[in-house]
């Protein structure tokens, strides 16, 4: 009992009790786990090893990298009790105006023939400046209205992807100026990604913001009684989650060379499942952004391992589904184990 | 209400002759490319017409919002409905409401599951899936053959799996390389890009890592063409060794082929199967007949020739 009575008493924060090994580890050891079948059916099927093939551990990566950059916004929304749909949208809307204003001149059917070979930062900041909008509007939906996190962004997800089909009536935006495409090119969305990770570990475990973030979602009352301004927290919460999600989306026009009124579609559940596989709760206060980014690599080694394994396309999603599952489920029966002992 | 019926109906028996006729067009999905110039296909024709009026509605890949598009077309009394089936094995319902409705109906672009049960005043305006795979890997066996390959590996990467011309494409391959002149040609491997670039860079660079090797690489379309390029030029394969095929001709692939990137491509029609729709659908509804399936021909996209493509999509 005392133990359960702790256990709810530090919620949210890092778990700094020597008897219990912090979420993450289990989620780590399925990593380990997943990476190890994928090992062993490689030198059984293809006489040669998964893991230790520096080609592939760069693509393990890189394929999710940029999911999990929207994946990083996705967990704190997630640990207010919240839940961000628009992300996978405003990929695609932020990936849209981005690409317009970074196309080359030479391009003859540029969008906006007057605003070509503009520098770099033009179009990143029109993309964060829409994509933080964007949340921001999600934000005091949900804080000011109070209408369901999912109804707010499932509206916003809708609202996006009209956007992005009308911006250019469905036509896709390619040829950037070759200094956004460096944005994108080689592991450069790795890097960002694990910059933007670094950034919001450190800030959720070190800073004011950090700790409101957690207090909401253990407690919404108990965090109003204490002096937050919940209302205010929130909207910062969905706008930098709607800032990552535009980042997500110039980093995918970049890496592509191209912006697709379809691009992203998905994405935010893809997003959603490396949070929860990383053991971030639903019902809000826990999780980690290192948790999400075992989640992320989970997925990253799954797709690896099934091109690796040459596993028939038509089975791939089918038990990529029933990962996503398996995972929820151990994470929630842990939890009881804990809740009890 | 009677006499406004019967004015209405004099109104109309006078002036038949200058009436506008009105087409329903329900597409499939606006946010796709290759429908959207089909789409701006159809507008574009339609504003050279005298006294055609179109109305565009979008379906959102839902086959549930189709049908209420078609049956608002029905109750607002069009003279033609032009559909672009979001799934193609729920058209049965659609024919049978406008037939019921005495109102004439064209399916366009992807091929209806009750075509060959079609009443007499509907039609499918499409280009014929299987030339577009068939084009594509039988001019990359050409290359592989000319360039001397006795066995060749191939790589196939697929579009959706659950999509008909994704699954007739691949057929396609499959047929080509059946062929005694194509038989050197060996399947290596078979995955899906789900139609995406992205995917499709990040398949290739998962097969580079596990050591395949192949000589050509045949997409289902462009966008993974250029996908399985992006990575293969990352990853320093010569781009001249390999002959990389993909299918639809967009301005990004047409890029990639004057870059010595992209060997072949196939054009599909898009802007014609638009108008051709358009043309069936208002020669229906002036009762005059119309041929069941009018095929709009696929053409292969060469260097030798991609000059007269460059400003066709």
């Amino acid at each position: 009992m005392a133990e359960a009575a702790t256990a709810t008493g530090t919620a949210g924060a890092p778990d700094k009790s020597r008897r219990q090994r912090p979420a993450e580890f289990n989620v780590f050891i399925g990593l380990i786990l997943i990476a190890l079948v994928f090992e062993v059916l490689g030198w059984i099927f293809q006489g040669q090893s998964f893991l230790f093939n520096f080609q592939r551990l760069s693509i393990m990566v890189l394929q999710v990298s940029i999911v999990g950059i929207i994946a990083v916004g996705v967990t704190q929304v997630i640990i207010t009790g919240g839940i961000d749909l628009s992300s996978g949208s405003l990929v695609g809307a932020t990936a849209m105006i981005a690409m317009s204003l970074a196309q080359v001149s030479t391009h003859e059917r540029a969008v906006f023939p007057a605003l070509t070979d503009l520098p770099v930062i033009i179009p990143v900041a029109a993309g964060l400046i829409c994509g933080l909008a964007a949340g921001l509007v999600n934000g005091a939906l949900i804080a000011y209205t109070k209408i369901p996190p999912f109804i707010a962004t499932l509206g916003m997800m809708v609202t996006a992807r009209g956007f992005s089909k009308w911006y250019t009536k469905g036509q896709p935006i390619s040829f950037p100026t070759e200094g956004f495409a460096s944005i994108g090119a080689g592991m450069n969305p790795v890097l960002i990604f694990i910059i933007v990770a670094a950034l919001f570990t450190l800030i959720l475990r070190f800073t004011v913001y950090g700790r409101r973030t957690y207090a909401i979602g253990s407690n919404e009352q108990a965090a109003r009684v204490s002096g937050i301004n919940v209302e205010h927290h929130l909207m910062l919460v969905y706008a930098i989650a709607g800032g990552l999600a535009a980042l997500a989306g110039i980093v995918l026009a970049a890496r592509g060379l191209t912006a697709q009124a379809g691009a992203g579609v998905m994405y935010e559940l893809d997003a959603i499942a490396m949070a929860v596989i990383g053991g971030t709760s639903l019902s809000g206060g826990r999780g980690s952004i290192i948790g999400t980014t075992l989640g992320m690599l989970i997925f990253g080694v799954i797709i690896s391992g099934f091109t690796f394994l040459r596993l028939d396309a038509y089975y791939q999603e089918m038990i990529k589904g029933a990962i996503i599952v398996i995972a929820v489920v151990l994470d929630v029966y842990r939890q009881r184990m804990r809740g009890r002992s | 209400m009677k006499k406004i019926a019967l004015a209405a109906l004099a109104t109309t028996m006078l002036t038949s002759g200058a009436m506008a006729e009105t087409v329903g067009v329900s597409m499939a999905l606006f946010d796709d490319n290759f429908l959207t110039v089909l789409r701006n296909g159809i507008e574009e024709y339609a504003g050279t017409l005298e006294g055609v009026e179109i109305q565009i509605e979008d379906a959102q890949n839902d086959v549930g919002k189709q049908l209420n598009q078609i049956q608002n077309f029905i109750a607002s009394g069009v003279d033609a409905i032009v559909v672009n089936p979001v799934d193609t094995d729920a058209t049965e319902a659609m024919s049978a409401l406008a037939d019921q409705a005495g109102i004439p109906l064209v399916y366009v672009n992807r091929q209806p599951v009750n075509l060959e049960n079609l009443p007499d005043n509907q039609a499918f305006v499409a280009s014929n899936e299987v030339d577009s795979g068939t084009l594509e890997t039988k001019e990359v066996c050409r290359l592989l053959t000319e360039a001397g390959k006795t066995e060749a590996n191939i790589l196939v990467i697929m579009g959706e799996l659950s999509n008909q011309a994704a699954r007739q494409r691949t057929q396609d391959i499959h047929d080509v390389i059946a062929t005694p002149e194509c038989s050197f040609m060996k399947i290596v491997d078979e995955q899906t890009s789900n139609w995406q670039r992205t995917q499709a860079a990040d398949l290739m660079t998962n097969w580079l890592s596990a050591g395949v090797a192949f000589d050509a690489v045949i997409a289902n379309n462009d966008e993974s063409a250029i996908g399985a390029i992006q990575a293969m030029k990352a990853a320093g394969v010569d781009m001249a060794s390999v002959v990389v095929g993909g299918v639809d001709a967009t301005q990004d692939a047409l890029a990639a082929m004057q870059a010595g990137d992209l060997d072949v491509t196939v054009f599909q029609n898009a802007a014609a199967q638009g108008s051709g729709a358009l043309d069936a659908a208002l020669a229906l509804a002036r009762g005059e007949a119309v041929e069941r399936e009018v095929w709009v021909p696929f053409e292969l996209v060469t260097p030798a020739n991609i000059g007269d493509y460059l400003s066709a999509n």
